[in-house]
């Protein structure tokens, strides 16, 4: 539908007036929390996501079923992460009061924690629990995407020793009856209209591992698809993806410094 | 609380060491699927039960049909619910009842393989909109994990939803009859496309991927790549959760594989239904006719 539109054809623009590869308003803010480890405040256009970090701490014992399975479990040698999310009753259209097992929510939050195992150095706190808990204020598309966003603001802001931001944006495939493969444009952030209309991928990326640091090519940590797609159109997906997060990690990275600029001004006068 | 087992250093560098030389435990290639054995127990008249064993994994599917009311939001569609039992019979790691973190994973990429992607036409379990329609329960087992769950199940859950008869149903008018199976031959469910699971591990960051892990090359490798697709090379879902990072090459790679391995299952899901059909089918109507009896 956000397609459909002859609209489009003429003038390339989508129902909010971007472009295929423009990203929505991404607002940020850290240090929201005096009282957490640390906390941050992100907004992707209407998706509004609030998270606070607290940890290193001591090792809950018997976290919610004393599951030894838990994501990041490695107990004697490394931290354990521990990821809550918190989907408000009137963050989306429908007021609609969330069951604490949903499926869909435990995946999101296995996904989150799993991404943050690949690039926290949890091997310097053995015996440790890090508590990454994630309120969602406001949704309206690319859920994962700004979870991931804001749990990596909120983790600098903690000062938990990481190798690099993980940033994560998402893609679709716009449809195409009577187009040639090479004309179809991927469009980059969708909001919550286009990701019910069109098939889309969450990418997650981070420089990890890559040895070469901010400027060695970014690596995908997290990918998750769930709608239908066509093999061919995998290709610009991703690499539009990869070329999406690298924009949004550059912006994460000012929100950081300009954190960092303010508390060495108060410091300093 | 049960916890797998770890393979002790030794086993890992070994494995780790051996995969860098090219070489595989099992002297498999990388690509490489175990062999793979799918058949349909059950009486002649019993259908929609599929046991997959891919070496020493083995998953039964087991698929059920009643009549039950429609969701309120979906009069014109049928219910479609994929229940998913690990069992402690399938390895001493898993609980009874007890939903972990493998099992939610399990469940939530089959549906999204299976109910979300549409492999199975809802629509046409309707039988009178808004107040009778067929649900239709898909069980899973685990009955032995060496590896490779995810790929067993799902082989054996459309397996099993292809060979399954639901009860065939007459309406006049406002009547509804359902024919019991002894009375009308059942009929076959409406698939729209058959979706299959390729699960691709990994190690060294990407640079070693292989396919079909036992479960020693699943508890030492980096992370998991999860594609599912259908034999015409639409893409129904991808998951990689974590582990880690990969370069986006080899993701493309990944998937021209799960290709050429999605389209090996078809044809082996294909092949084994049309001979367990002729294995029920003995004869046809001359053997009823026949005054013969087995001695």
């Amino acid at each position: 539908m956000p397609l459909d539109t002859s609209t489009y054809a003429l003038a390339h623009l989508r129902l909010d007036g971007r472009r295929w590869n423009e990203l929505r308003h991404l607002h940020a803010q850290i240090s929201t929390q005096a009282s957490s480890d640390g906390s941050s405040y992100l907004e992707q256009g209407n998706t509004k996501i609030l998270c606070t970090v607290s940890g290193p701490q001591e090792q809950r014992r018997n976290a919610p079923g004393g599951r030894q399975q838990q994501a990041g479990a490695g107990s004697d040698t490394e931290a354990q992460i521990v990821v809550e999310m918190n989907l408000a009753a009137f963050s989306s259209t429908d007021r609609k009061k969330r069951a604490r097992s949903d499926k869909r929510v435990q995946e999101m939050q296995f996904t989150i924690a799993e991404a943050f195992r690949g690039t926290l150095f949890t091997n310097l706190y053995p015996h440790s629990t890090i508590t990454i808990t994630l309120h969602v204020l406001s949704q309206d598309g690319s859920l994962l995407t700004a979870c991931l966003n804001a749990a990596t603001l909120a983790l600098v802001d903690a000062g938990i020793p990481m190798s690099d931001y993980v940033s994560a944006v998402t893609v679709a495939s716009a449809p195409s009856s009577d187009q040639s493969l090479d004309e179809v444009d991927p469009l980059l952030d969708l909001n919550g209209l286009e990701e019910q209309e069109l098939p889309f991928m969450t990418v997650g990326t981070t420089a990890a591992g890559t040895g070469e640091g901010v400027e060695g090519e970014a690596k995908i940590m997290v990918l998750v698809m769930e709608t239908k797609v066509q093999m061919g159109r995998l290709e610009a997906m991703l690499s539009v993806g990869v070329d999406g997060c690298r924009r949004v990690r550059g912006l994460l990275d000012d929100v950081v410094r300009t954190q960092g600029r303010r508390v060495m001004e108060n410091k300093i006068s | 609380m049960p916890r797998e087992a770890e393979p002790s250093t030794n086993e890992q560098a070994f494995l780790l060491s051996a995969l860098r030389e090219n070489i595989r435990l099992d002297s498999r290639a990388f690509d490489a699927f175990r062999p793979i054995d799918l058949s349909f127990p059950g009486g002649p008249d019993e259908y929609g039960t599929a046991e997959v064993r891919i070496g020493k994994t083995r998953v039964l599917a087991k698929i059920s049909a009643e009549v039950v009311a429609p969701y309120a939001d979906r009069k014109f569609e049928g219910v479609f619910t994929i229940a998913c039992e690990l069992s402690p019979m399938g390895s001493a790691a898993f609980e009874v009842g007890r939903q972990d973190q493998s099992e939610i994973l399990l469940s939530r990429l089959l549906e999204k393989t299976i109910r979300r992607s549409g492999a199975l036409d809802t629509e046409s379990l309707c039988i009178v909109a808004g107040s009778k329609c067929f649900h239709i329960r898909a069980d899973i087992h685990v009955l032995d994990h060496d590896g490779n769950l995810m790929d067993a199940s799902c082989l054996a859950l459309v397996a099993a939803l292809m060979h399954f008869r639901r009860p065939d149903v007459e309406i006049h008018g406002e009547e509804v009859t359902v024919f019991d199976v002894r009375e009308r031959d059942p009929v076959r469910l409406a698939m729209q496309h058959q979706p299959f699971c390729v699960t691709t591990s990994y190690y060294d960051g990407g640079a070693i991927m292989l396919q079909d892990a036992t479960l020693l090359e699943e508890q030492c490798r980096d992370g998991e790549i999860v594609i599912s697709m259908n034999r015409f090379g639409e893409v129904c879902s991808i998951a990689k959760y974590g582990g880690t990072p990969v370069d986006g090459l080899s993701m493309l790679t990944c998937t021209n594989v799960a290709l050429e391995k999605v389209k090996m299952l078809d044809k082996l899901v294909k092949d084994s239904l049309a001979a367990d059909e002729k294995r029920r089918d003995a004869g046809g109507l001359m053997a009823e006719l026949s005054a013969e009896n087995d001695r």
